[in-house]
């Protein structure tokens, strides 16, 4: 990290330096030194399992963060994207590609296998990792513990993969005489076990029985929905960033087959689904911003804890609410966070 | 030169004593005032960080009461036995309001748990479980508001438990987790100065809240909470004034504290000691420019001062060098328009009268060349020398020589000679003081006497013969001596009275009185014809002692330049 300190530094002498030329000697010395200044800038290596389209949101959140810790892009920092456009198995690739470019700091958002194949491809290496994930970074094996992450790498962990159950449990009260509750869970996502294990304990708790499914494609998306339409019930979807990525199709067919769901992403009620419970990603993504911003500036990432988002937010959609034949009884409303109508 | 070498210390003496007349006051107001700034600045912050501190401890208390009171609205209805959506409701939208509650339970009078909502976890209702030993239960009961001890989630959050009862047993009552990282909105609002900032301890001295999220994360390790402690012992009890100490990364702060309303907790705010102390640099900066000002100030005017006070004093010691010298004309200059200048001008008047006193002892030593010292003094005191100017006057002349001095000169050596001339002269000017009559010159052996010029006397006929008289007495008593030694010397008088033309002659300071005419031909050719013993004298000055005097008369003689031979007479020596 030592050198990503001394390249912040450098870019920042290198601004006033700038300034000062450009005031005396006007444009061409002021090309030359933001030539010189590129050279000195820190990158920061983007490692996204997504295309640009959907993450657009995150991302924007990702810069405010940084701005908060004094980085622009293009101003005193690179950025440099790898996309693995939704397919997962490219992203341990994509993460040796940013390892091999000896980027400063690689940043891993949008979920655990983001932040594991990162973990993987830096292993040996001195490359300090940022991630941010809805799931537990220390049950995952990603770091130490909360509040000494040990190694080089420290994240952000949104509260989604813990309260799936809660999602089960909304559903559950929408839905108060189904019997059985269909839950969408994706076997390659490294938390599914785990949820679907709290899922299953979830539903002895509350009495309701369990229907588990699995979707790994968008292919897949299609059957679950007619099935659940033709059976009754609701969808429980799991929080998986492939998963929370699709909200716009996964909403598109819950209002095609009227099928009451929750997903953890305000993205699907938003899109015209039913309703989600997860963690604010907004704030998820600026504060992973917030600390690639610190380990620019000198700090090391196993000082930094790993912080859990605060804010969990419901949504809900009433107009979906009337499409699917249901409505929402008062404490839903009152406990809502946004209500879309 | 004495006088020079005990002088020459005045300048850095007068240089020394004005420098530290102005410089020792200028010193002692500057270090007093600095002391003064001193505790005043320290006073301010003082009160400074004071308020700081306890506004902080407002707003964390504001912020925890802010939620109790939220809670207060869950319990104020009687439970009945049924179960109530209403109160569900309610909760539900405190969760949305109170951001910081994770989760809270709704306890019924007879203590049995009757709602139980969280964000994470399933909530539970109408559960019915016992709670009423829950020690968040039982404190309530007791206080109406309750607090746990700070706990750590899963060793990073900082979480409390808040219980609080309604006004009475029947409405039960209601328990909440807080999720205290909440307060970093709070706390992160909070700046002392340009860049202090405040945190809170819990009782044990963890850190529960600080701008840093990071360091809150890890509040529960000793390590991180320690040097946050260590300031907090520094400062001693809340509200005991601020102190100085060192924060984790080992800078200088000053920090104060002030405990938070309720809670056994202290908020600390702190600030670098280098802001703090800005002020209290920024005036000892001042005080000292002032001072180093006020020093060169006081330098430069202890040279102008000892300069103007002895520079006087050098040009008098210079001037009266040069007036002890002889200059009189030096005039000593100095304007200083104080008794400086006054005694300048009187070592001007001085030197004035000095001058006019060396040109009267100059005109007296030349008028006593040819006056009787009496009347030299006479004409200097008349202060008028006119009485030098040329005239004609009735005068007596008297020639005398010595007879045969030649031959004895040349038997003589030089000395003998100078030393005869003098005795001779000797005996001769006594008698001319004497008598008070006028030296005109003498050469070699013989000289010219003049009486009644250039200041008239009584009777003076009578007066020249008795001068002459006494000359051929006292000469004739030298000659005595010489003759024994073989010379034959002898020595002759004549005078001659009438009107001569008298008057200085000569040029530049070389002046003679002289007289001229016939009388003086006369006298000269009387001198001439006088053997040795005689005084010849002529017609007017037997005349004018007939009867006075016994006079001889030695018939009518050929004087040379005379065209008629005239009457002479001698004057016998041993008359009357």
């Amino acid at each position: 990290m030592t050198s990503a300190k001394f390249n912040a530094t450098a870019s920042r002498g290198g601004i006033r330096r700038r300034d000062l030329l450009s005031l005396m000697a006007g444009a061409v010395t002021w090309t030359t030194s933001l030539h010189a200044q590129k050279l000195t800038m820190p990158v920061i290596g983007y490692l996204c399992a997504e295309s640009p389209e959907p993450f657009a949101s995150r991302l924007k959140a990702f810069h405010e963060g940084l701005r908060e810790a004094g980085f622009v892009e293009g101003r005193n920092v690179a950025i440099e994207y790898q996309w693995a456009e939704g397919q997962y198995t490219r992203l341990p690739a994509l993460a040796a590609n940013l390892v091999a470019r000896n980027v400063d700091i690689i940043v891993a958002p949008g979920g655990a296998p983001v932040a594991l194949a990162a973990k993987a491809a830096a292993t040996n290496t001195n490359n300090a990792i940022v991630f941010e994930m809805g799931g537990d970074p220390v049950q995952l094996g990603v770091v130490d513990s909360l509040s000494r992450p040990g190694g080089n790498i420290t994240g952000v962990s949104s509260l989604s993969v813990d309260v799936s159950p809660k999602r089960l449990e909304l559903m559950h009260e929408l839905l108060a005489s189904a019997a059985k509750l269909t839950v969408v869970a994706n076997p390659t996502s490294p938390t599914a076990n785990s949820q679907l294990q709290k899922l299953r304990s979830a539903a002895e708790t509350l009495g309701v029985r369990l229907q588990v499914v699995n979707a790994s494609t968008e292919k897949e998306f299609e059957p679950i929905f007619s099935a659940v339409a033709e059976e009754g019930g609701g969808l429980v979807f799991t929080s998986d960033p492939y998963l929370a990525f699709r909200s716009r199709q996964l909403a598109e067919l819950a209002m095609k087959y009227r099928v009451p769901a929750i997903t953890q992403s305000r993205d699907f009620p938003m899109a015209g689904g039913l309703m989600s419970y997860g963690g604010d990603f907004a704030q998820s993504h600026r504060r992973a911003g917030m600390y690639v911003g610190r380990i620019l500036k000198g700090e090391k990432p196993s000082d930094l804890p790993v912080q859990l988002v605060t804010r969990l937010e419901f949504i809900i959609n009433m107009r979906a609410a009337k499409l699917v034949g249901r409505e929402f009884s008062p404490s839903f409303v009152s406990g809502a966070d946004e209500v879309i109508e | 030169m004495i006088v020079r070498e005990r002088f020459r210390g005045l300048f850095p003496k007068y240089l020394f004593v004005l420098f530290m007349a102005v410089a020792i006051p200028l010193a002692i107001n500057g270090v007093v005032e600095a002391w003064f700034g001193y505790r005043d600045q320290r006073e301010r912050l003082d009160q400074l960080l004071g308020v700081q501190a306890t506004s902080a401890a407002a707003e964390i208390h504001d912020f925890i009461f802010g939620i109790t009171n939220q809670l207060g609205w869950l319990v104020q209805v009687p439970w009945s036995d049924e179960p109530d959506e209403r109160r569900r409701t309610e909760a539900l939208r405190l969760f949305r309001q109170a951001p910081a509650i994770v989760s809270l339970a709704l306890i019924d009078n007879r203590g049995l748990e009757r709602l139980y909502v969280s964000r994470i976890g399933l909530n539970r209702i109408e559960s019915r479980t016992d709670r009423s030993a829950d020690p968040a239960v039982v404190g309530a009961r007791s206080a109406r508001v309750w607090f746990s001890d700070v706990s750590y989630h899963r060793g990073s959050e900082p979480h409390l438990t808040v219980a609080v009862v309604g006004n009475r047993p029947s409405v039960g009552a209601v328990v909440a987790e807080v999720n205290l990282k909440l307060i970093w909105d709070v706390i992160s609002a909070i700046k002392v100065g340009k860049s202090g900032f405040a945190f809170v301890l819990d009782r044990p001295g963890r850190l529960i809240a600080h701008p840093d999220i990071s360091l809150v994360l890890r509040g529960a390790e000793e390590a991180t909470s320690k040097p946050f402690r260590i300031i907090r012992d520094a400062i001693g009890p809340a509200g005991a004034g601020f102190a100085t100490s060192r924060d984790a990364q080992g800078r200088e702060i000053a920090a104060g504290a002030a405990p938070v309303a309720g809670l056994d907790w202290t908020v600390i705010v702190e600030q670098p000691l280098s802001e703090a102390y800005a002020p209290i640099y920024a005036a000892l900066w001042r005080t000292a420019a002032l001072l180093a000002a006020g020093t060169i100030f006081a330098a430069l005017l202890a040279y102008t001062l000892a300069h103007r006070m002895t520079e006087p004093i050098r040009v008098l010691e210079e001037g009266t060098e040069k007036i002890g010298a002889g200059a009189f004309g030096h005039r000593i200059s100095i304007e200083t328009g104080d008794e400086f200048q006054r005694l300048a001008n009187s070592f001007n008047k001085m030197a004035a009268e000095l001058a006019l006193a060396q040109q009267h002892q100059e005109r007296i030593a030349k008028l006593k060349r040819f006056l009787a010292p009496q009347v030299a003094d006479l004409v200097d005191r008349a202060g008028d020398d006119s009485v030098l100017d040329g005239r004609r006057a009735e005068v007596v002349v008297i020639f005398c020589d010595l007879r045969g001095f030649t031959a004895f000169s040349a038997a003589l050596a030089p000395e003998e000679v100078m030393s005869v001339l003098s005795e001779y002269y000797e005996a001769l000017g006594r008698a001319i003081t004497q008598f008070a009559a006028t030296l005109i010159s003498f050469s070699g052996d013989g000289l010219m006497v003049l009486v009644n010029a250039p200041v008239p006397v009584e009777e003076p006929a009578l007066r020249a013969v008795d001068l002459a008289v006494e000359m051929q007495k006292s000469v004739q008593g030298l000659i005595a001596s010489w003759r024994s030694r073989g010379h034959q010397v002898g020595f002759g008088i004549g005078l001659a009275s009438g009107v001569a033309t008298v008057g200085r002659i000569g040029y530049a300071d070389r002046f003679d009185y002289t007289a001229i005419g016939s009388v003086v031909n006369l006298a000269a050719r009387l001198c001439a014809s006088a053997a040795d013993r005689e005084i010849l004298v002529d017609a007017e000055v037997a005349e004018r002692v007939r009867g006075k005097r016994s006079l001889e008369r030695l018939g009518d003689r050929q004087i040379k330049g005379f065209d008629e031979a005239i009457p002479v007479f001698g004057i016998s020596l041993t008359t009357p």
